[in-house]
């Protein structure tokens, strides 16, 4: 206060104590009044106008500072002013306004704010520097790079455009932008921006999509390692993959391409789901849906039979395929086609019957199906439990359910997650004690045959298939406790 | 992720817009409103619902923030726009759907501007030779791209029409027959995409929703409850002020740009025709990307070079 330079006409230092210990006191009077008026006439304005932070008016500024900490927990009553205010009042008076609105009192509640920002032109991949590549995916070019302004490392993930294309950008690619800047979550790879190319004219100019960098995928892994994850690791790595999965079902988003070449792991164990190319946004009511979805061997019977109104269990029984392929390194249903995976699926899930998956007969494709006129019991049933003999019996009955032929039946992933399988012993295993692997990412290394994700296109048609014949003889085979030890 | 939310406008964004603007206000405010309302035309003959032709207005309000409106012809934004958000939809039009109805809603033929007299049907005013459709779809295309990098890919956009409704639901409908009170909200909220003032990406959609149940309320005279009940709704005071006044002040300004501007409303607003005008009122502006020519460095270079 002494700062300031006075005026003649100011009053002393004495003055403004004393009539800031007045104000003070009348404040102090007032707010009990009111108060307690307004807890007779409403308890939850009461509360409002004790812990409300209305903005102080320009006032406060000179007051003292003892006045001035006071009277932030103190709502100032709006005729309390000696002094006419300098800021322009935005909130008109009680009084003034019009019959329809009689506010309260001067408390402002706490709103709801969303922050959610703004949007800005995309930046140009020029401050990005290619390092290397890492592959070619069905829909991009993924390739490691640098910011250069920052030095940090982030995967590059070009879409690929067709320059002739008369639909302009592909749809698949836009929604995987679309998808990504929606999602925040720990197990999904995450986007941090959309960078173009240079020549800004041309309808073809590339497009890419800058991710986190994750060192390793699954699959690779899977395939390089000499020795099969512990039953531990399994159930953090099917964990993290069940949250992911959960959070994307919570949010309105089927993947509709998991399998575990998507699957992204880091060094330190964590677990994102990548490649959303296939994925996209569905309502409820859902929007009629494409049936070319999922790569082969982890598409589900229902998809393979042709269904055009399908869920978010296609997801789960590809999170069932992944746990299979977790346990034994190997994809566990490797059709050559679609007629050849579904008489695997069969195979290994048991023939479809009216009790198993009521449903089954109305899509599509179940016309063109022959199965066995009287299924023996044994065949209807599915033999997970002796494809997996190591696993625990909540382990098989988690597989099972995932797997099963009925959609209905399958689990959701929030239901997943309390299942009993993950709080058996051996526990899932913390991600910071997960070994580490040497990153592939960019140098050579064999790659298996896998299919690709089916291409938009035309759908296959099953056609006349024969499966009466695929159980002949399964009741000579030989059936027991069929455990196994591991070496090492 | 919200889905209840948008992407809002910058002051400092707004503020670059309104100075760096090659137009006077009030043309620049008319070519929105033309192009919003073409869009909503075409939204309606490409039967597209008017959740998807009111995202298109929106993406268009968000392009226009950051780039000229003079730089593009407005039928094609407007195109590329409608097309873009109906692809990423579950209702995707083909390039030659939207090059017809657009060739059709600039032809004389074109019912969104009644000329006086009776449509005379003439399907030669509209037809579409296949280079006409091929120069549309390039430009089309290579807008779409445009519009994306612009916006930053960012093509969420949360409408206040279902959330309206269900703040309606919890008023009780103000105690009005449902489809009235409802048909007027929904009405205030349509009428409010082609506001000049840019409602869609200035203000959230529950400010949007809210604001237009309290028009329609006074429209229709309904009884409100007596507190403070847009904060229920996360609305404070100020904003709704705003946003009801803007809402309601939208009629007269349509007429007012009627007046002033008589062509508009005619046909179908382009580029040229606002070029005419500046031409007439003796302003010059360039293409949008070049700066305008000055004469007098014209002659200065002129001299130089001799």
């Amino acid at each position: 206060m002494s700062s300031k330079p006075k005026s003649r006409w100011a009053n002393t230092a004495e003055d403004a104590e004393f009539e800031a210990r007045l104000k003070k006191e009348k404040e102090e009077k007032r707010r009990k009044k009111a108060q307690k008026l307004q807890e007779e006439e409403q308890k939850k304005q009461a509360l409002l106008a004790a812990s409300s932070t209305t903005p102080r008016t320009a006032e406060a500024n000179d007051d003292d500072d003892d006045n001035n900490q006071d009277a932030s927990t103190v709502p100032p009553p709006p005729s309390s002013s000696s002094r006419p205010s300098k800021r322009r009042k935005l909130t008109p008076e009680p009084s003034t306004t019009n019959n329809t609105i009689t506010p309260s009192s001067s408390s402002s509640s706490a709103l709801l704010r969303f922050d959610v920002g703004t949007w800005k032109p995309c930046r140009s991949v020029d401050h990005y520097d290619k390092l290397n590549d890492i592959e070619e995916g069905t829909y991009g070019f993924v390739a490691r790079a640098t910011e250069i302004a920052s030095g940090r490392v982030v995967a590059l993930k070009r879409l690929k455009l067709e320059p002739g294309d008369p639909n302009g950008l592909p749809v698949t690619g836009l929604r995987e932008i679309q998808i990504l800047k929606k999602c925040r979550h720990r197990n999904v790879v995450a986007m941090e921006e959309v960078v173009v190319g240079n020549d800004l004219s041309k309808p073809d100019n590339s497009i890419f999509l800058v991710l986190e960098f994750v060192e390793h995928d699954l699959k690779s892994i899977l395939q390089d390692m000499p020795e099969p994850f512990l039953s531990s690791e399994v159930k953090r790595l099917l964990l993290q993959l069940t949250a992911g999965v959960s959070y994307l079902h919570q949010h309105y988003i089927l993947h509709r391409d998991l399998k575990t070449s998507n699957l992204l792991l880091s060094n330190r164990g964590l677990l994102k789901i990548a490649d959303f190319g296939m994925a996209r946004l569905v309502g409820d009511p859902r929007p009629k849906l494409t049936q070319l979805v999922v790569t082969l061997w982890y598409r589900a019977p229902e998809l393979l039979l042709g269904a055009r109104d399908y869920d978010a269990a296609v997801d789960m029984w590809s999170v069932g395929c992944i746990m299979g392929e977790l346990i034994t390194r190997e994809p566990l249903l490797q059709g050559s086609n679609e007629v050849d995976q579904i008489s695997k699926v069969f195979e290994l899930c048991g023939v479809p019957t009216d009790e198993s998956w009521p449903s089954f007969r109305r899509l599509p494709n179940a016309r063109s199906l022959r199965l066995p006129k009287h299924t023996p019991p044994q065949a209807s049933g599915s033999v997970i439990r002796a494809r997996f003999p190591n696993l625990t019996a909540a382990g098989a009955s988690l597989l099972n359910s995932l797997l099963s032929l009925d959609p209905e039946r399958r689990p959701s992933a929030a239901q997943m997650l309390d299942h009993e399988y993950f709080r058996q012993d051996p526990k899932p295993k913390p991600e910071s004690l997960f070994p580490t692997f040497p990153s592939k990412a960019g140098q050579e290394r064999r790659r298996r045959h896998e299919p690709d994700a089916p291409v938009r296109g035309q759908a296959v048609a099953l056609g006349d298939v024969d499966f009466s014949g695929i159980f002949q003889g399964r009741d000579k085979e030989e059936r027991g406790a069929g455990f196994s030890l591991r070496m090492v | 992720m919200s889905l209840l939310a948008n992407p809002l406008a910058t002051p400092s964004q707004l503020y670059h817009r309104a100075s760096s603007s090659s137009l006077p206000r009030e043309l620049d405010e008319a070519v929105f409103v033309a192009t919003q309302c073409l869009t909503q035309a075409a939204g309606r003959l490409l039967q597209l619902p008017q959740s998807v032709t009111a995202q298109a207005n929106v993406l268009l309000a968000r392009f226009w923030l950051t780039e000229s409106p003079m730089a593009h012809e407005f039928s094609d934004v407007s195109a590329a726009a409608i097309y873009l958000v109906a692809k990423l939809g579950p209702l995707p039009r083909s390039p030659r759907d939207v090059s017809n109805v657009y060739a059709y809603l600039s032809s004389a033929n074109s019912a969104l501007f009644p000329t006086g007299g009776l449509l005379k049907d003439d399907p030669r005013s509209y037809y579409q030779t296949e280079a006409d459709y091929y120069a549309f779809q390039q430009r089309m295309l290579g807008l779409e791209a445009r519009i994306l990098r612009s916006i930053g890919f960012d093509t969420h956009v949360s409408l206040p029409h279902s959330l309206a409704i269900t703040y309606l639901q919890t008023l009780d409908f103000l105690l009005q027959p449902r489809t009235t009170v409802s048909l007027r909200t929904i009405q205030y909220l349509n009428t409010a995409l082609l506001s000049p003032q840019m409602l869609y990406i200035t203000h959230q959609p529950n400010a949007l929703a809210t604001a237009a149940i309290y028009n329609a309320a006074r429209d229709l005279g309904a009884k409100m409850p007596e507190h403070e009940w847009w904060e229920i709704f996360d609305v404070d005071r100020e904003e709704l002020g705003f946003l009801v006044v803007a809402m309601r002040s939208l009629d007269g300004w349509m007429q007012k740009l009627k007046d002033e501007f008589p062509s508009f409303g005619s046909k179908m607003l382009t580029r040229s025709m606002v070029e005419e005008e500046l031409a007439k009122r003796g302003l010059h502006v360039g293409n949008g990307d070049e700066a305008p020519v000055d004469a007098e460095d014209e002659v200065m270079r002129m001299m130089d070079s001799r």
